[in-house]
Formats: structure tokens, C-alpha cells, sequence
């Protein structure tokens, strides 16, 4: 028999991947969240989402965190970005490494470096969970927020920035008129690669002493509880959370997304 | 103690690393050379699987000084226990044996694996959790010979101490004794892991401790409801617990064992006001990091089971940092984890229990039950029986001459022997140590008498202990300010109105 090769095969691996460890996971939890112990059908573990205090205390400790947590790497990120991007300077390439590096160790272990850090300069940990935990998830998540922003940077079409000053504006509005607009989406992208992860990343507060849960660990708490349930049912409105700020994001952000990806 | 690591937390994650490459190694081997690997196993080799919790058995490579000299054998760990096994398996009963050894963090984890479908045969659950198997009918019983002593290879059976042999026989739950379907392993009472220099024993001798403000963010406690819903309980009932008239009446130990497992809504209401107030003060909730904070000094004290808390004391001691346990006045949980056959893994093949029952026979061996003891800091449930390997370890680990300055006489019968009276088991040791790894690893008499078991939560109760847990651990809608909710509400409209802008703008 004579097998003819097409490049649809090509996409084999990658859709048998896409079905056991995304799609069929998906499914699993789709059905444990809208089903309870007897394996009946019910909507009870959503309503439960939406009227537990602690619940929605937690998601909102979990918006707070990752809020900070992406305002500083924004902070951080931008001038950085824009430094980089706009400097001639023969080793940027370089600097850029150096921003990316950390991402080759894993981040427990450099969490554990950055606590014994901590500890050296606050003395003890505990009297401030949530900055800490700010601090951790920045230094963690800051290459995700650069990248995006320097590629985006680097493409900017300079001659608009020449025309503007030819037509007599101040640095400050060429700035705000055409460098911050045009570098929007490589911000939106940033903001979705922080926010998102830092609202579930639970084992960071966990190496930094914060005892306060945030949806991670009580998806976690309600499963060795063995109520798979109830958790199921907070990580899928967790996951239409992210579907909503995915879709109102998109578009420009995956574009930037891809070149921050080669860049890595 | 054997120094492996110094940072558990990383170890630990190293470990897991490891296991995952393993795991990735088996599972190639098994679908890249299915013939050889099947044909070997399916005859004539047994194999076992057991999981058990991580570092809670010897895995060997002891250097040559730690040699353990006892007057009737030297005591030294070359191999894994494991590996052991399947040599002595082989020499004693001419089979050939294959143990699959892995591990599990917490019993609730073991649980889960279980309901998934990953299949064990020997298992070694703590003893709620044992209790809630044997409750679902998931366990295969001992068989008969297990039990008898007259034959030389039933170690357990001879060896168990007539102190574990009775509370296996006491415990039942559901009409069924614990000894049909679980055989001990280690056990041990809760407490505080303190440091002396800081911290005195009286403060660390109440449950209250927890939230005392004097140690504000230098303490911490467990991660889990049962170890802290104990310690919360004994701190509300102290006045009662500690009272002259309740330690004195008749039934002391059944009141005891009524007001530590009081799970009435008033108590898990005051539980949980006190749990609040102990998570603002203390340092973090921790299942593993506590041992690593104490011996770096960031916590001076920290609620721990009395086996971590002698692995962490001969740690601290390599470091010239002495620390010392205390288990509570008002009462202190007394846990076992034991052996047990599961029917998904077990079913009826005859050869693989008798494998299983010889496997928890092996770690029954004195020789065996000391090797672990010096390897993990947990106690053995084996007292000896006959053999008196165990009291000489302990007289080799802790013992002192008489004619040494400060020390005390420590009175171990209730342990070893049922004779009322007998001095056989009264050692000489330093005084310091009745506050150290002695005191800690084997319990005094005092103690064992303050202890309680904590029972099994049923289904109902499980769901409202979570439920407190959660309580205590989460951020609650109400905590939060209304500048918050102004502040959040503003960001949230904020960006969602520069999203759409931008997409309009496209």
C-alpha cells in the first residue's frame, strides 16, 4: 500500500497532545463542576461560586494580587523596554539576555533564592505577606511583561516620530501621541502573560510565608477535601474569567505574543 | 541522624523532579521493550507495590561511622530497606520478589490517588485515614498465620509493643478491631518544636501558645485541619482539660477522648475565632518547611509531630543549635500510621498478601525497626518482643552512666513489657534529654497518659471541618473595606473601557 505524506500529518502530534492534555481535561472538569457527589446534573456548585463570602473574598485578594503584581512589573517593564528599544547602545542585546535569563532557572528555585533576600532585609518574612508576595510574582513574571513591550518598541516606525517633531511637538506628546498608543498591544499582551497566571500562582505565597489563600489554593483545599466538585467549579469560572480579558484583548496581542515568543 | 539535605523544601522538589524523569524513563521502557520486561515479571516474580509517605523508611548508604554497635548486633543501613527485602524475601521463602516503592505527601493525597485508580497492594495510611478505608471496605484483613507467634518470620507479631498491640486492639470503629486490617509502623504524640534559649517550657506547655502575642509572627503551625482543629480545641478547654477535678475523676482518659473529639458547632465555632486569631499571629502555616525555619532560627517554636521534631533536633545539633519538644498539658494527639492491604491491588492472589505480610514482617525485624528509627527520627511501633536490640538502641542513643552529673532515671515499661512493676525498662539518661529527642521519640508515661486519639470524621462532619478551614484560611468578603470595592470596581470598568477603545480603534 503506498501511504501519501501531506503536511496535515504534521498536525498529529500536536492535536493528540491538544486532546489528552487539554481537551479531555477540560471535559473532566467541565463535568465534575456541574454535577455533585451523586453524579446528578446541578447548577448548585455555580451558585455556590457566586454566594460564598469566601469565595468571592478570595477572588477578589486574588484580583489585588495580581493588580499589583502587574502594576509593578508594568512600572518596571516599560522605561526598561523603552530604554532598550530606543538606546543605539552596542550591548543591548545583551541586557535584553540578562532580562530573560532568570527564566531558564526554575522559578521555585529562584524563589527560594529571592526569600533568604527577603529575609536578610526584612528580618522576618511574616509581618508582610502581601508585599512579598507582590515582590515575588514581579520578579517572576518581569520578562513576560518586557519582552512583549521591547518587541513592540523595536518595530515602531521611527519616521513618525521624526514627522511629529518636524511638526513641532514636545517629546513628552510625541510620546503620548504616537510612542504609547503604537505600543499598546505589546502592553495588553504583557498585562494577559502577568495578570492571569499571578491571580492562581499559589506556590509562590506559599515558599513566602503569605497563609492567606488565594483560587489556587483553594481549588486545592476544596480537592483534598475530596470535594472535586466545588472545585472543579471555581476553576471554570476562573477559566471564563481569563476566556472574557482573552477575547476583549485579542487580536494584537497575539501578534505581539509571537514575537515576544521568538525572542525567548 | 543522617544529614541529607539541609534545605527539605528543596529536596523535596529535586525529588519530585527526579521521580517525574523516572516516571517518564518507565513509562518508554514499558512501550519501547514490552517483551523482555513482561515475560521476567509474570512468572515467577511477585510483585509488590507499596506506597508509603515520602522519607519515612531507611534508604541506605550510611557511612561507615555511623555504625550503630549494640551488644547483639551491628547496626549498619549499606543498602535500602527495600532492597533488603528482596533479598531476605528470597533467602527465606525461595521467591523472587519486585517492590514497586512510592510515595505520597499527605493521607488526603493518598486518597485521591486511590479514588483516580492508581492500584497499591501495601499501603501505610495514618490512622483516620485507615479508618475511613476500612469503613468503604477497601482493606484485604491479616490472614491468621500474620498473627502467629510461634513462627520465627512473623517478627511483627512477636515484636509489636504490648502498648501499640493494645491500642490496635481497643480502636475499632464500625464493630472491627484496628489489628485485622492494620499493622503499625511508627507512631507518635503532637507538640511544640521550641528553642529553649527563647522560648520556655512553660509558655510552649499550653495549646494557648499559639496565640500568644509575645511571639507574634515567629511561630508556626500545621497546614492541616486535624493537626490545628487538636491544638484549637485543647487551647478553648484549657481551664477544663487542665483542671484538677477533670485530670483526677475515674474516667479521665474516655472524658479526655469525649472533649478532644467534641466536633459540636459551638466548639467549631470557637475553633475557628481561635484559629483566626493564631493565623494572625503566627509566622505561616507549614506541612514541611517548619523543621528548615527552626534550625535556621527564623521561628522559635513550631507545632510538629514528635518524629519531624527529633529529625529536626539532630539537625539543629549538627549546627550546635539545641532545641527542645514539648507536648502540651491540656493534651496531645497520639497518631499511628500503619501497613495496610488494599483489595483493588491485593484482590485474592494469595502470593502477593503473603508478600505483603512478609514485607511488614521484614520491617519488623528489631535490626530493621532501628535502622529506620536512626534514619527518619520517627518511633517503631516494634518494642522487640525477645529480642532486646530496641532497648539497647535506645540506652546506645541516650543512655548515660550513673555516676554522671544530672541524670535522671526514665521509666519506659509502659512500652516494652505488660509486667506492672517491672524495672527492666528504666533507663539512665542525661536530663536534658527527658526535653530532647528522648522525650520527643519515646514518649514518658505522663504524656502517653495526657493522649488522645482523634477519631475518624464522618462525612458530615469532614464537610464542616473543611468548610472551617476555609474559613480560616481565605480573605472574606466582609474583611473588605468599601474604599476596596470603590477602588476595584473603577480599575475593572477602567480597562475594560480601554480594551474596547483599542479594538475599536483596529
Amino acid at each position: 500500500m503506498k501511504t501519501t505524506f501531506s503536511r496535515k500529518q504534521l498536525a498529529i502530534p500536536y492535536s493528540l497532545f491538544l486532546i489528552i492534555f487539554v481537551i479531555l481535561p477540560l471535559l473532566v472538569i467541565g463535568f465534575y463542576a456541574l454535577t455533585d457527589s451523586t453524579g446528578r446534573f446541578t447548577l448548585s456548585n455555580f451558585l455556590n461560586f457566586f454566594t460564598d463570602t469566601n469565595t468571592l473574598g478570595t477572588l477578589f485578594y486574588s484580583f489585588a494580587l495580581a493588580f499589583a503584581t502587574t502594576a509593578v512589573c508594568l512600572l518596571i517593564a516599560y522605561p526598561t523596554a523603552y530604554f532598550l528599544a530606543s538606546s543605539k547602545w552596542k550591548f543591548k542585546s545583551v541586557i535584553v539576555m540578562i532580562f530573560v535569563m532568570p527564566m531558564w532557572i526554575n522559578f521555585t528555585l529562584r524563589i527560594t533564592a529571592m526569600k533568604e533576600i527577603l529575609n536578610a532585609i526584612e528580618g522576618n518574612l511574616a509581618f508582610y505577606p502581601f508585599l512579598n508576595s507582590v515582590i515575588g510574582m514581579s520578579y517572576d513574571f518581569l520578562p513576560f511583561m518586557i519582552l512583549p513591550i521591547y518587541t513592540t518598541l523595536t518595530k515602531l516606525d521611527r519616521s513618525l516620530l521624526e514627522a511629529a517633531k518636524d511638526l513641532g511637538a514636545k517629546d513628552m506628546t510625541a510620546f503620548l501621541k504616537i510612542t504609547l498608543p503604537l505600543s499598546l498591544p505589546g502592553i495588553v499582551s504583557g498585562v494577559s502573560m502577568v495578570f492571569l497566571p499571578a491571580m492562581t500562582n499559589y506556590v509562590v505565597l506559599d515558599m513566602l510565608y503569605n497563609s492567606t489563600y488565594i483560587m489556587g489554593s483553594l481549588i486545592g483545599s476544596y480537592f483534598s477535601a475530596y470535594d472535586w466538585h466545588n472545585g472543579s467549579m471555581i476553576a471554570l469560572v476562573l477559566l471564563l474569567i481569563i476566556c472574557v480579558f482573552t477575547l476583549l484583548s485579542n487580536g494584537d496581542a497575539e501578534d505581539a505574543n509571537a514575537r515576544g515568543g521568538a525572542l525567548l | 541522624m543522617r544529614k541529607i539535605f539541609c534545605c527539605f523544601g528543596l529536596y523535596k522538589n529535586i525529588k519530585r523532579a527526579l521521580a517525574a524523569v523516572m516516571a517518564i524513563g518507565f513509562v518508554s521502557s514499558v512501550l519501547f521493550v514490552p517483551d523482555k520486561a513482561n515475560a521476567k515479571s509474570s512468572d515467577d516474580v511477585v510483585t509488590l507495590r507499596v506506597c508509603s509517605w515520602e522519607e519515612y523508611i531507611d534508604e541506605g548508604d550510611w557511612d561507615e561511622d555511623e555504625l550503630i554497635e549494640l551488644p547483639d548486633a551491628d547496626i549498619i543501613g549499606d543498602n535500602s530497606l527495600v532492597d533488603d527485602f528482596t533479598e531476605w524475601y528470597f533467602e527465606t521463602y525461595g521467591k523472587r520478589v519486585n517492590v514497586e516503592y512510592s510515595c505520597f505527601g499527605t493521607n488526603e493525597e493518598l486518597y485521591n490517588m486511590l479514588t483516580i485508580g492508581d492500584v497499591y497492594d501495601l499501603v501505610c495510611p495514618s490512622e483516620y485515614m485507615f479508618m475511613k478505608l476500612m469503613t468503604e471496605g477497601k482493606l484485604v484483613p491479616y490472614s491468621d498465620e500474620f498473627f502467629d507467634e510461634s513462627v520465627e518470620e512473623n517478627y511483627y507479631a512477636k515484636g509489636v509493643s504490648p502498648f501499640i498491640k493494645k491500642a490496635f486492639e481497643e480502636n475499632e470503629i464500625n464493630g472491627e478491631k484496628w489489628n485485622r486490617y492494620a499493622a503499625g509502623y511508627m507512631w507518635g504524640v503532637t507538640g511544640f518544636l521550641y528553642n529553649p534559649e527563647v522560648v520556655s517550657k512553660e509558655e510552649v506547655s499550653s495549646w494557648k501558645f499559639m496565640t500568644d502575642s509575645d511571639y507574634k509572627r515567629q511561630i508556626t503551625i500545621k497546614d492541616n485541619v486535624r493537626d490545628s482543629l487538636f491544638g484549637a480545641v485543647g487551647a478553648i478547654k484549657s481551664d477544663l482539660l487542665t483542671s484538677e477535678a477533670f485530670v483526677n475523676s475515674d474516667d479521665y482518659h474516655e472524658r479526655l477522648f469525649e472533649e478532644m473529639n467534641d466536633v459540636s458547632d459551638e466548639t467549631f465555632a470557637s475553633a475557628l475565632a481561635f484559629l483566626k486569631e493564631a493565623g494572625n499571629n503566627v509566622y505561616s502555616f507549614e506541612t514541611d518547611s517548619g523543621k528548615a525555619d527552626m534550625i535556621t532560627g527564623k521561628v522559635v517554636a513550631n507545632m510538629q509531630w514528635s518524629g519531624d521534631a527529633v529529625y529536626a533536633m539532630d539537625q539543629a545539633e549538627e549546627d550546635d543549635c539545641y532545641l527542645a519538644f514539648q507536648a502540651p498539658m491540656e493534651a496531645t494527639n497520639l497518631y499511628f500510621d500503619a501497613w495496610t492491604m488494599l483489595k483493588a491491588g491485593i484482590g485474592d492472589d494469595r502470593e502477593k498478601q503473603h508478600a505483603a505480610e512478609a514485607f511488614v514482617n521484614f520491617l519488623s525485624m528489631p535490626e530493621n525497626a532501628v535502622r529506620n528509627m536512626y534514619y527518619i527520627g520517627y518511633t517503631s511501633v516494634i518494642s522487640g518482643g525477645e529480642s532486646n536490640i530496641i532497648p539497647d538502641y535506645i540506652d546506645w542513643a541516650f543512655g548515660a552512666e550513673e555516676d554522671e552529673e544530672d541524670v535522671s532515671y526514665y521509666d519506659l515499661s509502659y512500652f516494652f513489657t505488660e509486667d506492672e512493676g517491672s524495672e527492666d525498662y528504666v533507663l539512665c539518661v542525661p536530663t536534658e534529654q527527658l526535653d530532647r529527642q528522648l522525650g520527643a521519640q519515646y514518649p514518658s508515661e505522663e504524656v502517653i497518659n495526657r493522649s488522645a486519639i482523634m477519631k475518624c470524621f464522618d462525612e458530615e462532619t469532614a464537610v464542616k471541618a473543611n468548610q472551617m478551614w476555609i474559613n480560616v484560611r481565605c480573605f472574606n468578603l466582609k474583611d473588605i473595606p468599601v474604599w476596596a470595592f470603590v477602588f476595584g470596581g473603577i480599575i475593572i470598568v477602567g480597562v475594560i473601557f480601554v480594551l474596547i477603545i483599542n479594538k475599536k480603534q483596529k
